[in-house]
């Protein structure tokens, strides 16, 4: 039972940076109908823009915030140079830029980087474990989650409230309506991809201390396409709800199928868990259905 | 093949003339001078290096011939290639290391060719598993599934199971002279070669064919608009599934040629890299054109040699670009693939066709 609710807790925790990281995706999409398979990579930019930031001496808190300005910057130069000239054209075209950009990005993330594990050093969080009850959480979960949750609804409100916000809505919802009310379209892609480097990047700098920073923190990141597919693809509260779903799935699978299936269960089972649930929900939980005419 | 401009005076007479491959003259002799190159000229005049360069060129051409169906033709996104060129080559192996061939069958070098078919059939029938969302899905629903198949299979049940087999760890070796075709022992170069260029040649005539039937019609059908298809009466869920066959097909056959290019099978070979690698291939090749596949082909693996060799110099003062070269290759091919979408969206078969009508017009082009 203990170990039931540990599995339980860690998994919704760390289910909460999925989140985190499956909303700048489902920004994006929301945004510009871009379907970005780089988030990997976005992720693995955060943490090592941040742990590069923290190796100089900067404090964690700053560091993060640093690495959102750096986000910023990132953001609206890659809107800039290589998704502009793409709006209008095929599905297959954007998605496969996503994927060169993925490639570009993460070759220069191994020529700058290297392919060593890099761990914070000082450690960030404290590694002995907070006790709750007989529930025994590493202060690393606990944080990134609080983090997580925080910077969600930080997001959320900036959705729902701000004038950026709400005109980022209004493109996504019919784009010429919003161009003929004054909307910058281009202001509004560049800003979503902001946000998307931004959540990627906190994000990635949150599991960079979970582990280490190595590639594989860009597979964590590629494990949000799960979530986000869970939720739904335009689904903001799909996306938290997914996030937690897959954080969930992994552990709980990690912990009671890996003694029957022993190896890479855990990062597995999301992608096996997807593809079955699409074939009972296509769009997802809460995502948009489609109705298609010739 | 309607869009071959003939010479003046040229008419077809009947359907079959229409439909040929080979319409007129000059280009029946262009296809022979093709075939002559690649079969006699290249492995008689380059050197042991280029030739394998050739090999890789064949290798990628044979996988993206599988993803330009799907993608090109079927308009089924995928991103779980490398799976099933996986699953060829893992059966491929698997049969040929562990089924008790009779001893005559070894003898005649029955064995490997057997193991390529069944390795084409195994891989088809993987990749319809996976293609069953199809019937649901699609767009980037469709690209998810696949990529489920690629970590399901390569890093899961290859990794973890397959590659155990037999207490051999991770990778599986060939002992020298297991590999062979009839009474050729396939260790050289110059025997991989040509075992590449056979099957190649044959695959794409076997996908021209197919394209040019029922089953390509209703594939271009369901690509171009697939609830406008099924009001036709094309049935969506077979030719679909039948294309997810056709094209893990086409990937086993790919997967078994790779059992005789390495030394040693292990799943590092079909990593996610592999599987978004071919579609890069077809979009910078062209989608929707089966020269495009090879075109592409081509294009990036003679490419990355070049940037290989230009990288050389350079490293004589700068180290650290040779040391991390894959990672340079990795920004080259994503740089290029952007660069390909955003400048020349059409691929190199679209300047190709460019240049032929070009020529075949000249000099009066309007």
């Amino acid at each position: 039972m203990e170990l039931f609710l540990m599995t339980l807790t860690t998994g919704i925790l760390v289910g909460g940076i999925y989140a985190l990281v499956a909303l700048g995706w489902v920004l994006i999409y929301k945004c510009s109908g871009v379907l970005n398979l780089a988030m990997g990579e976005l992720t693995l930019i955060g943490a090592y823009v941040t742990y590069s930031f923290h190796a100089v001496g900067i404090p964690f808190i700053p560091a993060v915030l640093l690495t959102l300005l750096v986000g910023i910057v990132l953001g609206v130069l890659t809107e800039r140079i290589f998704l502009d000239k793409l709006i209008g054209e095929p599905i297959l075209a954007v998605i496969m830029v996503t994927v060169g950009l993925s490639f570009f990005l993460k070759g220069l993330i191994g020529y700058t980087w290297g392919s060593d594990t890099r761990v914070f050093t000082p450690p960030v969080f404290e590694i002995k474990p907070i006790t709750l009850g007989m529930l025994r959480l590493s202060p690393v979960y606990l944080w990134s989650f609080v983090l997580a949750i925080v910077l969600l609804i930080a997001f959320v409100c900036f959705f729902k409230y701000t004038r950026w916000g709400l005109s980022m809505q209004a493109t996504a919802d019919d784009e010429t309506a919003a161009l003929s009310l004054g909307v910058s379209a281009r202001f509004v892609y560049a800003s979503a991809w902001a946000i998307a480097f931004m959540s990627a990047g906190v994000g990635g700098a949150l599991l960079g201390n979970i582990n280490g920073i190595n590639i594989s923190v860009g597979y964590l990141g590629l494990l949000v396409l799960p979530a986000v597919v869970l939720g739904g693809l335009n689904s903001v509260p799909g996306a938290i709800v997914g996030g937690i779903l897959i954080g969930l799935l992994q552990n709980l699978s990690g912990t009671y199928l890996d003694q029957y299936f022993p190896g890479g269960v855990k990062e597995i089972v999301p992608f096996a868990f997807m593809a079955v649930f699409l074939l009972f929900k296509p769009y997802g939980l809460w995502g948009w259905e489609r109705i298609e005419r010739v | 093949m309607s869009s071959v401009w003939l010479p003046c005076g040229d008419y077809h007479w009947n359907y079959a003339q229409d439909q040929g491959w080979w319409q007129t003259k000059f280009i029946k002799g262009k296809m022979i001078l093709l075939l002559a190159v690649v079969f006699i000229g290249i492995p008689l005049f380059l050197d042991d290096y280029w030739i394998s360069v050739g090999t890789m060129v064949g290798y990628t051409a044979m996988g993206a011939l599988g993803v330009q169906l799907l993608i090109g033709y079927a308009g089924l996104l995928t991103l779980g290639h490398a799976a099933f060129i996986a699953v060829g080559a893992y059966t491929s192996v698997m049969l040929i290391l562990q089924f008790p061939w009779p001893q005559f069958m070894l003898d005649w070098g029955i064995a490997y060719p057997v193991s390529i078919i069944l390795a084409g059939i195994v891989a088809g029938l993987w990749s319809v598993l996976f293609g069953l969302p199809s019937v649901k899905v699609k767009g980037f629903y469709l690209i998810l599934t696949t990529m489920a198949a690629q970590f399901i299979t390569v890093d899961f049940i290859l990794t973890q199971y397959i590659s155990q087999i037999g207490g051999r760890g991770q990778a599986f070796s060939l002992p020298p002279g297991t590999i062979k075709i009839g009474p050729w022992v396939i260790d050289t170069e110059k025997t991989t070669y040509y075992v590449m260029a056979v099957l190649l040649s044959l695959m794409i005539i076997v996908l021209a064919n197919l394209l040019r039937s029922r089953a390509g019609r209703a594939w271009v059908a369901i690509r171009d608009n697939d609830i406008a298809a099924e009001a036709l009466g094309i049935n969506i869920i077979w030719y679909k599934l039948l294309a997810f066959f056709v094209a893990g097909f086409m990937a086993g056959v790919a997967g078994a040629f790779w059992v005789c290019n390495t030394a040693a099978l292990s799943p590092e070979h079909f990593q996610w890299f592999l599987s978004l690698w071919l579609v890069g291939v077809i979009l910078i090749g062209g989608v929707g054109s089966i020269q495009g596949a090879v075109f592409g082909s081509i294009f990036m693996v003679v490419v990355m040699e070049l940037l290989q060799m230009a990288v050389l110099p350079i490293a004589d003062f700068y180290p650290k670009v040779l040391m991390n070269f894959a990672y340079v290759k990795d920004m080259a091919f994503g740089l290029a693939i952007c660069a390909f979408l955003i400048y020349e969206p059409n691929g190199l078969a679209y300047r190709w066709w460019q240049a032929k009508n070009y020529f075949n017009l000249w000099p009066f082009s309007y």
